[in-house]
């Protein structure tokens, strides 16, 4: 049997402890092939993608981006963070310039509390999770671009590299005379990209209170009608207790614009060196990359002046597809087609009688599109969790999966990190950092690859750390110099 | 031979070459991004991925964006889909309303629905039943002269097929390959996935909503949001990968589960819970880490008599944000509670839950006899940050998007006027803007282009196929 470790907490003390992952071992190779792989036959095929892209290879597989240069100045916002990550774990070298007091994102920590943040090896300042795991590969180096000084070491900088990532108010980065329009100059093949919240241009452009503060998200969010549309209708919740317009959990338009910002640059970077040349100034807002993806609730607008509302855990769009409460928690359930829509019928009605009759039988909701309207959605949402109360998601998953219906529960974060098929990927992993210790960290997505995977290699760095290799990698000072630049407060 | 001694070139020189350029470095920002991002030269410019070729074996949102993403960068794209019936996204729209007609030329009078809108745009349309043998030679042909092939099929079923990585790795070298799903390999590698497991699964819904103590349940997004976000991320792996094939040749395989792409943007949530065990909970419409900056609910609506309920109740909600303690200072003097200001003097005393849970019910008691643009007036007046809740209305009538080229009305070829919040809005790109030719085709619209033009089979042929429905 696999070996349980316990874990007891008896003051606030304990929980401030690491916690033990796995908890339990993750099934072996011979288990799954065995158990799941043999259900369908597919263990030949398995072995094969388990062998070519199973995430034990990643470090030894060559890195996609391998000799393309970053160098990311962007603060504040995840937009830049999360766009230079993509880039960093696929290979690229890139460099954060922070100002020399630090990304504010270091300060940051929930409910401002320090002992949630993390204290380096180095110089034993506490630097926020946040800011740790999005800065994933690249270096750390300090800047003063409000001195002219600062700002001529950072065009000689960008000489030497491919890609600019900036997030500063609009306008900020030409006035100092390091924007597009002069960098471009002294650097033709150089692509440049900045992610905003709304826009550089244009009436409702980024803007900045009198007192210098920056527009975060979810100011996108808000932006583009996604708060808007997302959460629990009145009729279901009272205002103020989730009945509201609801925000993401995350600053979720950050990283869609951040990613989008991913695809922009390395489109540029293709096409400058098949056919042009010549870089490019790329533009991505968190507003308008989430809208990008919002389904198609304004062309909606404009077919039949529809205002999308709010729908909780249910999609006006598809039956079944939605969460519902039950015994323990929420459980959802997926699939449209008549194959798959009859299916979660057969489960539930083996446990409720009734479910066929009321269901199956009602000739309206024999038709696949049919299904969609909202009186319809009330009648299957009202009879599946009539079935869920009385189970627990784990029960509500395996009879679901035994008809092969896409189900899972609503995790959280100690389920995510413990649920079986999570752990064998492995979906979360730790590093050994060398300078904040060992950290669990959200695998890249893309690691799994047969010839370039992505990969962490470090989390988090401390302000500064890598001034004297990068200084004089790029533009040749020596620390003498480089001490005289601190003393003037440059870097 | 004389040498020629010059050390530097005038072309070299740094600065502007021209009376135009000179013009355009000295253009006030604002103009200069104008001029350069002018959403009206969108198909004067060049597309960035010209003369790739992709095929898309996909279904629903997810692995169809990751497409999309390459069609909208110009790279021509083929979307198989099974004969008749379509994608089963076509049969998606919102409460069964919205559709464009036809499906499919022997169903006149089905559409496609809404829900298909901006996953396959600029797409070529063909349909292909791979599940019979003579489907095959069909595929393997285009294989030969593609670049790559998305598909999001159950692991396996391509290889029972013949036609998954193994098989076509032989037939293309240079072939990128990439299967997209619910989760890869490993015990759970059957399950089936959608967007909402994703946001279910992997933690994402755990963490937006309502904490459970105000009387909240994890809220899901409005939109496929992991869908469309995991497929974007795919479109990051493919151009890398094309990038790499530049210098190698080398085709690879990418195998993506999507469910694990919605934990890869959790933040702080992963090592907070393996360093302190402390698994995050939802927080509201308020910030866990700023404070002030959430969204509060005003007393009056902007439109008190909109037959909409969503104009007449729900156009009630502005974002504020002062979380610096100059602005919060000004904040809490405009609602006339210096005091709040005295008792939360730094950030690290208001972002505390206690403090948060008071500032927000005071700042709402303020907005309690006021309307939502009441609110982001008086507030922008006095230089704070703050902005309106939008709707899906207010989306569409906003000159902000409308003068960057972001929401455009499209002449569709098939359909006619569609208004497009898609592929514009993804990024301006100075020289390789994207764009959106249409937003899809009927099913098996562009049969005979690619089957008879492309391929060379003769019309009788397809005539046959599409009599015994192969195609």
């Amino acid at each position: 049997m696999r070996e349980v470790k316990e874990i007891e907490i008896k003051s606030r003390a304990d929980t401030l402890k690491m916690r033990p992952w796995p908890v339990t071992p993750p099934p072996s190779r011979e288990e799954v092939t065995a158990k799941v792989y043999a259900r369908r036959k597919a263990e030949e095929f398995c072995k094969f993608i388990e062998d070519i892209v199973g995430f034990e290879h990643v470090h030894g597989k060559p890195e996609a981006l391998q000799g393309i240069k970053v160098l990311d100045a962007s603060i504040w916002r995840l937009g830049g963070a999360f766009c230079s990550s993509l880039l960093a774990e696929l290979g690229a070298e890139v460099v954060k310039v922070e100002p020399p007091g630090g990304d504010p994102l270091r300060k940051l920590t929930p409910f401002g509390r320090e002992e949630y943040m993390l204290k380096d090896a180095d110089t034993g300042e506490p630097c926020g999770l946040d800011f740790i795991s999005e800065m994933r590969n690249k270096y750390s180096i300090t800047l003063n671009l409000e001195t002219p000084e600062g700002r001529e070491i950072f065009k000689r900088l960008a000489t030497q590299v491919d890609v600019v990532i900036e997030n500063y108010p609009p306008g900020q980065f030409d006035e100092w005379g390091i924007g597009y329009r002069q960098l471009s100059k002294i650097n033709p093949r150089l692509v440049y990209c900045w992610i905003g919240v709304l826009g550089q241009w244009g009436p409702m452009k980024d803007r900045v209170s009198k007192f210098g503060q920056w527009m975060l998200d979810p100011f996108s969010q808000a932006a583009c009608s996604y708060i808007h549309n997302t959460g629990y209708p009145q009729d279901f919740l009272p205002r103020g207790s989730g009945g509201d317009p609801t925000r993401n959990g995350v600053w979720l338009a950050d990283y869609v614009a951040g990613e989008q910002g991913a695809v922009d640059i390395l489109a540029a970077l293709y096409y400058r060196d098949e056919v042009s040349g010549r870089g490019q100034f790329i533009e991505v807002t968190g507003a308008e990359a989430l809208m990008d993806i919002l389904d198609f609730d304004i062309t909606w607008y404009a077919f039949n002046k529809s205002i999308k509302a709010r729908t909780g855990g249910w999609d006006p769009n598809l039956n079944q597809y939605e969460w519902n409460p039950c015994k323990d928690g929420y459980m959802m359930i997926g699939g449209q087609t008549d194959r798959l829509w009859y299916r979660i019928g057969m489960c539930i009605e083996r446990d409720f009688p009734q479910f066929g009759r009321l269901i199956h039988e009602d000739p309206f909701l024999k038709e696949m599109a049919a299904r969609n309207a909202l009186h319809a959605l009330i009648k299957t949402y009202t009879l599946t969790t009539r079935w869920l109360r009385e189970i627990t998601r784990y029960e509500a998953e395996q009879k679901l999966l035994e008809y092969d219906v896409a189900a899972g529960p609503v995790m959280y974060m100690d389920e995510v990190a413990e649920f079986p098929h999570f752990k064998y990927r492995p979906w979360v992993h730790l590093v050994e950092d060398e300078h904040y210790g060992t950290l669990m960290y959200a695998v890249p997505p893309d690691a799994y690859q047969h010839r370039t995977p992505a990969r962490v290699k470090w989390l988090g760095r401390p302000l500064g750390h890598d001034n004297s290799e990068i200084y004089m990698r790029y533009l040749g000072m020596g620390n003498e110099q480089l001490r005289e630049l601190k003393e003037k407060g440059v870097i | 031979m004389a040498e020629v001694k010059r050390e530097a070139y005038f072309e070299e020189l740094p600065g502007p070459r021209s009376q135009e350029e000179l013009e355009e470095m000295k253009m006030p920002y604002e103009e200069y991004c104008r001029k350069i991002f002018d959403p009206k030269s969108t198909f004067l410019k060049p597309e960035a991925l010209k003369g790739i070729r992709w095929l898309s074996c996909t279904m629903y949102i997810f692995t169809p964006h990751s497409v999309a993403n390459l069609a909208e960068l110009g790279a021509e794209c083929i979307k198989f889909e099974m004969p008749r019936m379509g994608d089963p996204m076509r049969h998606t729209s919102p409460f069964n309303e919205a559709y464009l007609y036809p499906l499919h030329d022997s169903r006149p009078r089905t559409g496609t629905g809404l829900g298909f809108t901006n996953a396959n745009t600029n797409e070529y349309f063909v349909t292909l039943d791979y599940h019979r043998p003579e489907a095959q030679e069909i595929l393997y042909k285009l294989v030969k002269m593609s670049d790559g092939l998305t598909e999001c099929y159950r692991p396996g079923t391509f290889d029972r097929w013949k036609q998954s990585y193994r098989y076509l790795m032989e037939i293309n070298p240079r072939f990128i390959y990439v299967w997209g799903g619910g989760f890869g390999y490993g015990p759970k590698t059957f399950g089936g996935s959608y967007d909402i497991l994703g946001q279910a699964h992997a933690g994402m819904s755990s963490i937006t909503g309502f904490h459970e103590d105000f009387g909240g349940h994890p809220t899901k997004s409005t939109n496929w949001v992991i869908d469309w976000y995991s497929g974007t991320h795919i479109t990051v792996a493919i151009l890398a990968a094309l990038y790499w094939r530049r210098k190698t040749g080398l085709g690879t395989m990418i195998e993506f589960s999507q469910v694990q792409a919605c934990t890869r943007i959790l933040g702080y949530t992963v090592p907070l819970y393996h360093r302190f065990g402390i698994v995050r909970q939802r927080w509201g419409n308020w910030d866990t880490q700023l404070c002030v900056h959430g969204i509060i609910l005003c007393g009056k609506s902007d439109y008190p008599d909109a037959p909409n309920p969503q104009l007449k109740y729900d156009a009630r909600y502005v974002m504020v944000s002062a979380f610096n303690d100059a602005d919060f200072k000004e904040l809490c003097n405009i609602i006339k509670r210096p005091d709040l200001f005295e008792k939360y003097k730094t950030h690290k005393d208001r972002v505390h839950e206690q403090a948060q849970i008071e500032i927000y019910r005071t700042l709402e008691q303020w907005a309690a006899d006021k309307s939502r643009s009441e609110v982001v007036r008086i507030l922008t007046e006095a230089g704070l940050l703050a902005m309106p809740v939008m709707n899906d209305k207010e989306v569409y009538e906003c000159e902000h998007y409308r003068q960057r080229g972001t929401i455009r009305w499209l002449d569709d070829p098939i359909f006619g006027d569609v208004l497009v919040q898609s592929g514009y809005s993804t990024g301006l790109m100075s020289e390789t803007p994207r764009r959106v030719r249409w937003i899809w085709r009927p099913v098996g619209a562009d049969n005979v282009k690619i089957y008879h033009e492309l391929l060379g089979y003769p019309m009788s042929q397809l005539q046959k196929w599409y009599e015994q429905g192969l195609i």
